[in-house]
């Protein structure tokens, strides 16, 4: 007992120490590699903090890229809260950085009045359209994802009976809920069955199944223990964290039931449940963040707006991994074929949420 | 429940100081809802043409007895249902109820009115009602030991909101112990430890250096999501073999677990689930038949009169707040290895708060805290459940049902509370 307190005690005080040594932030690293360049970008965080594990984290990650590739210097300011926006942009602004960029669609008011009062300055922003002339927007149509992941939760089902729930109704949220939902539909009207979505209907959007939280695992793995015990068989969390309780649901399941992980590659974010998740539908922010300071470094204009889709890789389906042997070959198949036809247009998505093209 | 207010009374007693009109308010009020209920769950289109409502009663899995499901016509159910909450509002506004023939009436009340939204809500539909009350028990147990902590705390004076984070570091060391050990119960030991040395320092600021307590919590809270925060950053997620996903087995009692409904409930959990059933029956018993428990509410209602018995007033708080970490170390161990979870940042989400709900609305007894728990428990269970239905409630007043739940619950059941009289005033010897 005694040698455990100490132990407690031991790491707090080592954390304490390491916390006393790490004030330097990675940004302050000459470049590695390319030469250094006088460009500067720089980003600010929304209030997930900057190792969210999704679109800040992904963001960071494509300003790191872009400093590797073009010697460009990126740093970031975190925001705690929703009143840090504006003066985290004007500090930024003040610093004169070439290029601001600020992370998630809830900046987007707050980005756009800098934008107003600062003609000069040059701006990005993820998960928001863009605001011309100097408002650079990334968008994701993740509907086109989702209908995928519906249409292959559809086929792999073997109970008839796939679930989703989401962490907010936000659009950002539901885009993924209204994509999953027309998948299954369509896989139903192709192959004449009825499997069920559990949690999410597109045309009563009010009363979906919503954690209310994107950390609350706990309240994951209820809502994901609910769905199992309805029957479901494939389930589909949209709540960042939350999702992780999802996953655990499943593990105990042993077997029975999967998951399809949002944003990253679950098998890389969240490898401790790898053998659970079926697929992840993926949203190329890093990609995206990289392109545009590479192509802004290089002293060109940004033009219109950026928008991931399936053709340009910007969303789509991670690998099976460990559920690749699983996957029939016509499935497989029949998603490439659906794929191309999505990309076609042949297939039309309705989802209200997607991000109009520009 | 009729009180009268001297230093002895248990805190948190009613003082039965309700006006002779009152009951023609709450009667009437009560009527109009039994009505609004008997139209719009009773008459309303969900139940009509004999739409049925079906309650699955078995979890899946190796249930020895299986009970058939629960099929009622949804319509009548419903109506009948609403009649009773009807019958009882006319009932309060005739009679003058005092006492336990209030309570009862008013639960009688409650009941109806939530079976009768079920069925309402559930017509056309099935819902798994065992799924609901695992749902329950499952939420509720951190609440309950959070709970438990605050009643350990605030009975003997110190007030404690720093349970969240107890919850925290609890969850952290438990995740974090228990992986690189490979031993769940050092992981246990480890999580009520790391919630006790929290509790170690919520004492030393609150009685040795008489910090505001309620101030002295926020600043522990902050500390502690900051501390696991960073911790988590710099161990786990580089290396996630130092937070695996590990959880206690179920232990599944002979016999009883095989009870229709209950049993799966209530004897098919794990470990942490069962001691957080000895603990309320400890801490229940401790607080009101033994000699520790009755100074332990003399140090929170007077302490100049305990001392000059010769209590030794902080060192009891010490002591006191001390344990009460531990068990609320334990509540952040059932988030982690309790739930098969591994740890992330602020995992524990507010529940350390609702927990802190739950002993002010259980009126700082470990029995009401308990139910209290439950209460919240189960509603969340049950909008959980509700979600999937398409009921045309919609989803973001589901998620607000507990809350309102719960307000409703203490307006009618609990009434005024009062807090120990010493809580959060510190004790210093004039």
């Amino acid at each position: 007992m005694a040698k455990l307190m100490r132990l407690v005690a031991g790491v707090a005080g080592l954390s304490l120490f390491v916390a006393g040594c790490g004030s330097a932030p990675e940004e302050e690293e000459s470049g590695t590699g390319a030469k250094a360049s006088d460009f500067s970008a720089c980003m600010v965080t929304d209030t997930g903090g900057i190792d969210d594990r999704s679109f800040n984290a992904a963001s960071w990650a494509g300003m790191q890229a872009a400093k590797k590739s073009t010697g460009a210097e990126v740093q970031y300011v975190a925001s705690t809260s929703e009143n840090d926006y504006v003066p985290n942009i004007t500090r930024l602004i003040s610093q004169k950085c070439n290029l601001v960029v600020s992370v998630g669609g809830l900046m987007a008011e707050a980005t756009g009045q800098a934008a107003k009062a600062n003609a000069n300055q040059k701006f990005a922003i993820v998960d928001s359209g863009s605001v011309p002339p100097n408002v650079y927007g990334m968008e994701f149509n993740t509907a086109q994802s989702s209908f995928l992941a519906g249409y292959l939760a559809a086929g792999m089902s073997k109970s008839g009976k796939v679930a989703t729930f989401g962490g907010l109704p936000i659009p950002p949220v539901t885009i993924f809920m209204d994509g999953f939902y027309e998948g299954v539909q369509y896989y139903n009207k192709q192959k004449d069955k009825k499997v069920e979505v559990l949690g999410w209907n597109e045309a009563k959007p009010k009363s979906g199944s919503m954690a209310n939280s994107f950390t609350d695992q706990g309240a994951g793995k209820r809502i994901a223990g609910n769905f199992i015990q309805q029957g479901a068989d494939i389930i589909f969390p949209v709540a960042g964290g939350t999702g992780l309780g999802a996953a655990a649901a499943a593990k105990e399941s042993g077997g029975k039931v999967s998951v399809i992980w949002v944003d990253t590659d679950g098998c890389e974010s969240a490898s401790q449940y790898c053998d659970v998740f079926l697929t992840s539908v993926t949203k190329g922010i890093a990609g995206a963040v990289q392109t545009t300071i590479e192509t802004a470094a290089k002293g060109q204009q940004l033009t219109g707006s950026y928008l991931g889709t399936l053709e340009n890789g910007g969303t789509g389906l991670a690998p099976f991994h460990q559920f690749d042997g699983k996957v029939p070959a016509e499935l497989k198949a029949e998603l490439e074929k659906i794929k191309q036809d999505i990309i076609s247009g042949t297939i039309k998505i309705t989802s209200p949420n997607q991000p109009k093209s520009s | 429940m009729s009180a009268t207010l001297t230093p002895t009374t248990a805190p948190g007693s009613a003082t039965a100081a309700a006006t002779d009109r009152g009951h023609w308010y709450v009667g009437g009020a009560m009527t109009l809802v039994g009505l609004y209920a008997l139209v719009a769950f009773g008459l309303g289109s969900r139940t009509d043409d004999g739409a049925k409502a079906v309650f699955n009663l078995n979890l899946l899995g190796d249930q020895a007895i299986k009970v058939p499901d629960l099929t009622v016509p949804a319509g009548p159910t419903a109506i009948a249902l609403s009649l009773v909450c009807v019958a009882v509002g006319v009932l309060r506004l005739a009679v003058r109820l005092t006492g336990s023939r209030r309570t009862a009436a008013t639960s009688a009340y409650l009941v109806a009115f939530v079976a009768a939204f079920l069925v309402w809500a559930t017509s056309g539909h099935s819902l798994n009602f065992t799924s609901v009350l695992n749902a329950t028990v499952l939420a509720a147990t951190p609440l309950i030991l959070g709970a438990l902590c605050g009643v350990l705390c605030e009975r003997s004076g110190v007030i404690n909101v720093a349970i969240e984070g107890q919850f925290l570091v609890g969850a952290f060391a438990a995740s974090f112990f228990a992986s690189v050990s490979g031993s769940l119960w050092a992981g246990l030991v480890a999580g009520c430890l790391a919630g006790g040395l929290l509790g170690a320092m919520l004492a030393v600021f609150a009685n040795r250096y008489l910090v505001q307590q309620v101030v002295l919590g926020v600043v522990i809270n902050l500390f502690a999501a900051g501390l696991t925060g960073f911790l988590y950053e710099r161990l786990m997620q580089a290396n996630p073999e130092y937070n695996k996903t590990m959880a206690f087995s179920a232990i599944r009692i002979p016999v009883l677990s095989d009870l229709p409904v209950v049993g799966p409930v209530l004897f098919g959990q794990n470990a942490v689930f069962y001691l957080t059933v000895i603990l309320i029956a400890v801490v229940q018993i401790g607080l009101f038949h033994t000699r520790w428990g009755l100074r332990t509410r003399a140090v929170g209602e007077h302490p100049t009169a305990a001392d000059t018995v010769g209590i030794k007033v902080v060192a009891m708080r010490y002591r006191n707040v001390i344990l009460g970490g531990l068990i609320a170390g334990l509540g952040g161990v059932w988030l982690t290895i309790g739930l098969n979870i591994t740890f992330n940042k602020n995992m524990a989400a507010g529940q350390g708060f609702i927990a802190l709900a739950a002993l002010i609305f259980g009126r700082w007894s470990p029995l009401g805290a308990v139910s209290a728990a439950l209460l919240f428990g189960f509603a969340g269970g049950i909008s959980v459940s509700l979600q999937p239905l398409e009921t045309p409630v919609p989803t973001a007043f589901l998620s607000m049902t507990p809350y309102l739940a719960t307000i409703f619950a203490v307006a009618g059941l609990v009434g005024a509370v009062r807090a120990p009289a010493a809580d959060g005033i510190p004790y210093t010897k004039s």
